[in-house]
């Protein structure tokens, strides 16, 4: 008896001396099997067992399972031993959080559709619908209609490219109140995106291709005021939200009344002075709005003494310069890797 | 249009500075480009020149005695060669402060000068409009007066922006009225009343054959007693302040009616006129005609013109001709105050390709009311200057009064979305010059002036009473929007797949819808067919801008070119063909990897693979279903590196290498790989079944076969799966091989068939003996081998 507590002293010894040892869970894996594995020392004491006088047996039985016990519990403790070292040691890691990030291959939506998107998202939550038409337009759709008929001194202000006698590239997206007006009745409520073409010269500020955004309210109670809210809203999702807005009154044949609108310049907040942006006056010019004309309501065969309703058109890419700060509308059509990059 | 604030003064008091002015001018609708600012300048009065003599001491110096009105004279010296005594000049006294000097008592080559005689320069006036050397003044102005008060010449001048329907405004008259409707302050025009005599002129009476349509009214008016000189000093300062060179004071009158009034004037040499008849006819075809600028133009029909019997005289309301020119000899003149149709004057402009004064208030359509008030005021002027004035004679469509508008006040709250007074609308309306006669039932009865063409309708007069009431009195309202119909799906199928490509790496762009011809070429796409079909701009800025776009390949090229970093772009634009007898104009979307060249085996590229998954995972986004992919073949892309996507047997994209000739064309240096696809090929999105997963493992089986070159992986996947059936849940091509240990004429692939079934776990026995199934399969309906 006395020689198999000595041997599992001995043993027990052994064992704590390899778990001390033990640096990973795989040394005090190998400890285990090697002491209490299938064929550990331990379980090959305990077979020895049945070499033991019988009345021996279960005394000797209880020693071992005593010592399994404790020799279990010590293993479980380095562990945990083990465990909370690793968690030191891990904890105690430290990196450069500054070194640069991995980046994601990440594409991006041009400035012109990032400004369109949020004027549309605006208006879409007030119930407006976001229609797309031709950029091919007869005479008629782009003037006629519009109350600008052949010889109107207003054609002038469109230098447009021909297809044929009667057929241009769209100057304005107005074509599209037309079109849409055409095919509903009141209410009508939408916003009219698209591409535009003029003869102009291209320079810093003008480009023969650019891009409108029509927008159209027609229905009953329709009045300025709400156009002037309407647009408030949009150059506050735009630009921010203390801007506002101020009509000026203007000439347009397919509006009356109508206005410039300009909204407070978000770059100087209003205040003008040495202003790159809005050139001191403290104003951006947005672009041309007003009453739909009664020449063009009966046009569509909507009687103006029911309906009324407004419109506007303004450029985009006046919006994306004014919102992003870009000093030249050519950035837009050169589309510079650089450029597109820093609106991913 | 340049507005001397000191010319405005003339007819309406203006307390503000010419900043409050420009913006009470902006929000009445005439924004103020510009303010010119005027110099301060001071001391300087009126003088006479008592005595003149030549200095001692200096050849080219002169010495006046000068009357200032003070009682005693000034002497003052000068280098001047146009002084002479009995002039009445201006002059810097001591302590004057001129734009770039300040006077101070000097000595001139040992004799003291008491002051400065004063060139038009030195008032800030364009020198070369005015009498080389010192300015000279009228001689009625009392001597002392304060010549830059008396001519205002430190107010500044406003460059006003006046929109086309306000042909009335581009006036300083009209101008003023405005200021003074909006001020409150009333308006102090000058008499309208012609001086001409009732008396019979000697000789014939001027009379005008108004041979035309074109010409609604025709005032004239004989003139004689006239000596052509100098206008008045004056008239030539508010001339040059507004931009218009001094002539002589009948040409100087001309202009300045027109600027003061807005109705231009043509004065003719009584002598050059035959019988003072003139006749406002169409041009004959090759009539010649040298105006004014001695430029002789040939003449078509379509150029109206005055002539008399002899021929034509000048062209209508654009510019006046030779043979008849006011000369230094002049002392009869005829007057011509007309109107014409708007239209035919700026048709008439365009043809001859030049524009003046005149003809940009004649092409808006003036009011033909303003002829009797050009003439008269003319008359006035004339007669200022010693002529004698002779009967107007009008001819022409009698002048109309303006149908009233009916104007119900609720128009106001209706439109404009405040109220205000009926007292208050009609003191606004009536400051403007309208007539106001309220009506029963709130409403007024309104006639518009009569200079005033653009108020037609109820609308026009509602933005007249926002005008006046200010257009910062609108208010701010959000409306709410009733229920309506319009669909606005096309435009989220845009935004959708600008998202998905971004989603994917790509960067959007945005170019031009224009391309030259040689676009064609570098596409090899032929000259004739392709061209015919794409759609010719008849009026190009440029020839590389002549054609709208086919398709947006060629921009995408010239783009990769000119960065020539490898790059993925897309956009979404426009394309557009003839298609039979209309114009095909689709939307549709393009996207492209641009990738540097590497080695590759010719029967396998990764580019391709990669923009393949970029189609696939796009379609799927858009219609919520996986499309497939079949061989193709199409101009522009590379025979054997393209395909076509489709659904339903549908094609909806096609995508492929760029062909290297093309690459080659474009200079590009990288490879370009392709996707295009049109809106209108979209298939509405369908969403996709949930597949409920089974609660049995699945298991799989990869083979290695060697097939011909010809058998697709496509083939294998499908004999597969058919093979196996219900269990096979996968099936997927993952490796190709050709090359050594591979017979030439067949290549190695390698496939994963993944097996599972929703009642039980699938065993080795059912697996194996699906997979056998499969190899029987492969081998019967494609002569595949299994590789050992
Ligand atoms: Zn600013």
């Amino acid at each position: 008896m006395s020689e198999l507590t000595g041997k599992l002293d001995e043993l027990r010894g052994r064992f704590d001396a390899a778990l001390t040892a033990a640096s990973d869970d795989r040394a005090l894996e190998e400890a285990r099997i090697a002491y209490l594995g299938r064929s550990g020392e331990v379980t090959l004491l305990r077979r020895s067992i049945g070499q033991l006088p019988a009345g021996e047996r279960p005394g000797a039985g209880k020693i071992i399972n005593d010592v399994v016990e404790a020799m279990e519990a010590a293993l479980e403790e380095a562990r945990t031993r083990l465990q909370l070292r690793a968690f030191d040691e891990d904890l105690a890691q430290r990196i450069d959080v500054t070194f640069p990030s991995v980046a994601p291959m990440r594409g991006s939506i041009h400035p012109i559709r990032r400004v369109l998107e949020d004027i549309c998202t605006f208006f879409e939550r007030h119930g407006f619908a976001v229609v797309v038409g031709p950029e091919i337009e007869p005479d008629y759709y782009n003037f006629d209609a519009l109350n600008i008929p052949p010889e109107h001194p207003a054609r002038e202000g469109f230098d447009s490219f021909y297809i044929t006698d009667t057929l241009l590239l769209r100057p304005h997206t107005s074509p599209m109140q037309v079109r849409t007006m055409q095919q509903h009745r009141p209410p009508v409520a939408i916003i009219a995106p698209g591409r535009c073409y003029r003869r102009d010269a291209v320079d810093a500020r003008h480009s023969f291709m650019f891009h409108q955004c029509e927008g159209l309210l027609v229905g009953e109670q329709v009045h300025f005021g709400h156009l002037k809210g309407m647009l408030t809203g949009m150059c506050r999702a735009l630009f921010g939200p203390d801007q506002s807005v101020r009509f000026r009154p203007s000439y347009f044949p397919f509006t009356e009344p109508s206005a410039e609108v300009d909204t407070t310049c978000p770059t100087c907040h209003n205040i003008g002075g040495p202003c790159r942006m809005c050139g001191g006056s403290g104003w951006i010019e947005l672009g041309g709005a007003g009453m739909v004309h009664p020449n063009v309501l009966h046009e569509m065969n909507y009687d103006p003494d029911v309906y009324s309703g407004w419109a506007f058109g303004f450029g985009l890419e006046r919006m994306a310069i004014v919102r992003y700060d870009i000093d030249d509308i050519r950035r837009f059509f050169e589309n510079d890797p650089d450029f597109l990059a820093q609106f991913a | 249009m340049r507005v001397p604030i000191a010319w405005l003064r003339e007819y309406v008091e203006l307390l503000d500075d010419s900043q409050t002015i420009a913006d009470r001018l902006a929000m009445l609708g005439f924004p103020v480009e510009h303010i010119e600012e005027r110099p301060q300048i001071t001391g300087v009065v009126v003088g006479r020149i008592v005595e003149l003599d030549k200095h001692p001491n200096a050849d080219r110096l002169q010495v006046g005695k000068i009357d200032v009105g003070t009682g005693s004279l000034l002497t003052i010296a000068t280098a001047a060669t146009n002084v002479a005594a009995g002039q009445t000049i201006p002059v810097a006294l001591i302590g004057a402060k001129l734009p770039h000097i300040t006077i101070e008592r000097r000595k001139m080559r040992g004799l003291e000068s008491e002051g400065m005689m004063v060139s038009a320069e030195e008032l800030a006036l364009p020198p070369e409009w005015f009498e080389d050397g010192i300015m000279q003044l009228d001689a009625d102005l009392p001597l002392g007066t304060d010549v830059v008060e008396h001519f205002r010449l430190s107010d500044d001048v406003l460059d006003v922006e006046i929109t086309s329907n306000r042909v009335d405004a581009m006036s300083m008259i009209g101008l003023a009225r405005e200021l003074a409707a909006a001020g409150g302050a009333p308006l102090r025009l000058p008499s309208f009343d012609n001086p001409g005599t009732a008396l019979d002129a000697p000789g014939v009476a001027p009379r005008v054959t108004i041979a035309s349509a074109d010409c609604t009214r025709f005032v004239t008016q004989r003139f004689d007693g006239l000596r052509v000189g100098p206008a008045p000093a004056w008239m030539r300062i508010r001339l040059a302040l507004a931009g218009q060179r001094p002539i002589n004071n009948v040409v100087d009158i001309s202009n300045y009616v027109m600027l003061e009034t807005g109705q231009p004037l043509h004065f003719y040499d009584d002598a050059g006129v035959r019988d003072r008849h003139l006749i406002v006819r169409d041009a004959r075809d090759g009539e010649k005609l040298t105006t004014l600028d001695d430029v002789t133009h040939t003449l078509t029909p379509l150029a109206l013109v005055i002539a008399d019997e002899d021929g034509a005289l000048g062209l209508a309301g654009l510019k006046g001709g030779k043979t008849s020119e006011v000369s230094p000899s002049t002392t009869s003149i005829l007057l011509e105050s007309a109107n014409f149709n708007g239209a035919r004057i700026r048709r008439m402009s365009a043809k001859l390709g030049f524009r003046t004064d005149a003809s940009s208030r004649h092409e808006k359509s003036p009011a033909a009311s303003l002829t009797s008030i050009g003439a008269a005021r003319a008359a006035t002027l004339l007669t200022a200057i010693g002529a004698h004035a002779y009967a107007p004679h009008d001819f022409g469509e009698p002048l109309e009064p303006a149908a009233p508008i009916h104007f119900p006040l609720r128009d106001i709250r209706r439109l404009l979305g405040f109220d205000q007074s009926a007292d208050r609308t009609r003191r606004h309306l009536e400051s403007l010059g309208f007539g106001v006669t309220p009506l029963d039932g709130d409403a007024f009865s309104v006639v518009p002036p009569p200079w005033r063409r653009d108020v037609k309708h109820r609308a026009d007069v509602v933005e007249e009473v926002a005008r006046m009431a200010g257009y910062e009195n609108v208010p701010t309202v959000i409306p709410t929007i009733a229920p309506h119909e319009i669909d606005g799906g096309e435009y989220h199928l845009e935004q959708r797949v600008a998202a998905s490509l971004a989603s994917l790496g790509y960067n959007e762009i945005i170019t031009y819808s224009m391309v030259g011809a040689d676009s064609f070429a570098k596409l090899r796409l032929g000259n004739v067919d392709r061209q015919t079909e794409a759609i010719e701009i008849r009026n190009p800025l440029s020839e590389d801008q002549r054609y709208l776009r086919i398709m947006l390949l060629p921009s995408f090229l010239a783009h990769i070119a000119r960065v020539d970093r490898p790059l993925r772009i897309f956009e979404i634009a426009h394309v557009f063909t003839h298609a039979n007898d209309y114009i095909d104009e689709t939307q549709q979307v393009t996207f492209a990897l641009a990738v540097e060249p590497g080695e590759e085996h010719a029967w396998h590229d990764p580019h391709f693979l990669r923009l393949k998954g970029d189609c696939e995972v796009l379609i799927r986004e858009l219609t919520g279903r996986t499309p497939e992919t079949v061989q193709d073949s199409r101009p522009v892309l590379h025979p054997g590196k393209m395909a076509a996507m489709m659904l339903d047997n549908q094609e909806i994209a096609v995508f492929g290498r760029v062909d290297p000739r093309i690459e080659h064309a474009y200079d590009l240096r990288l490879r370009v790989y392709v996707g295009r696809m049109l809106f209108n090929r979209i298939p509405p999105y369908i969403a996709p079944r949930y597949n409920p997963p089974s609660k049995f493992p699945s298991t799989y089986r990869d083979l290695a076969l060697l097939v011909d070159l010809d058998i697709t992986a496509a083939q294998v996947e499908q004999t597969v799966a058919t093979a196996i059936g219900e269990f096979c849940v996968g099936v997927r091509v993952f490796d190709e091989y050709r090359g050594p240990g591979i017979d030439a004429d067949s290549k190695s692939i390698a496939v994963r068939a993944t097996l599972q079934r929703y009642d039980a776990t699938i065993t080795d026995d059912e697996t194996d003996d699906l997979i056998a199934r499969a190899i029987a399969a492969l081998h019967n309906d494609l002569g595949a081998r299994i590789r050992a």
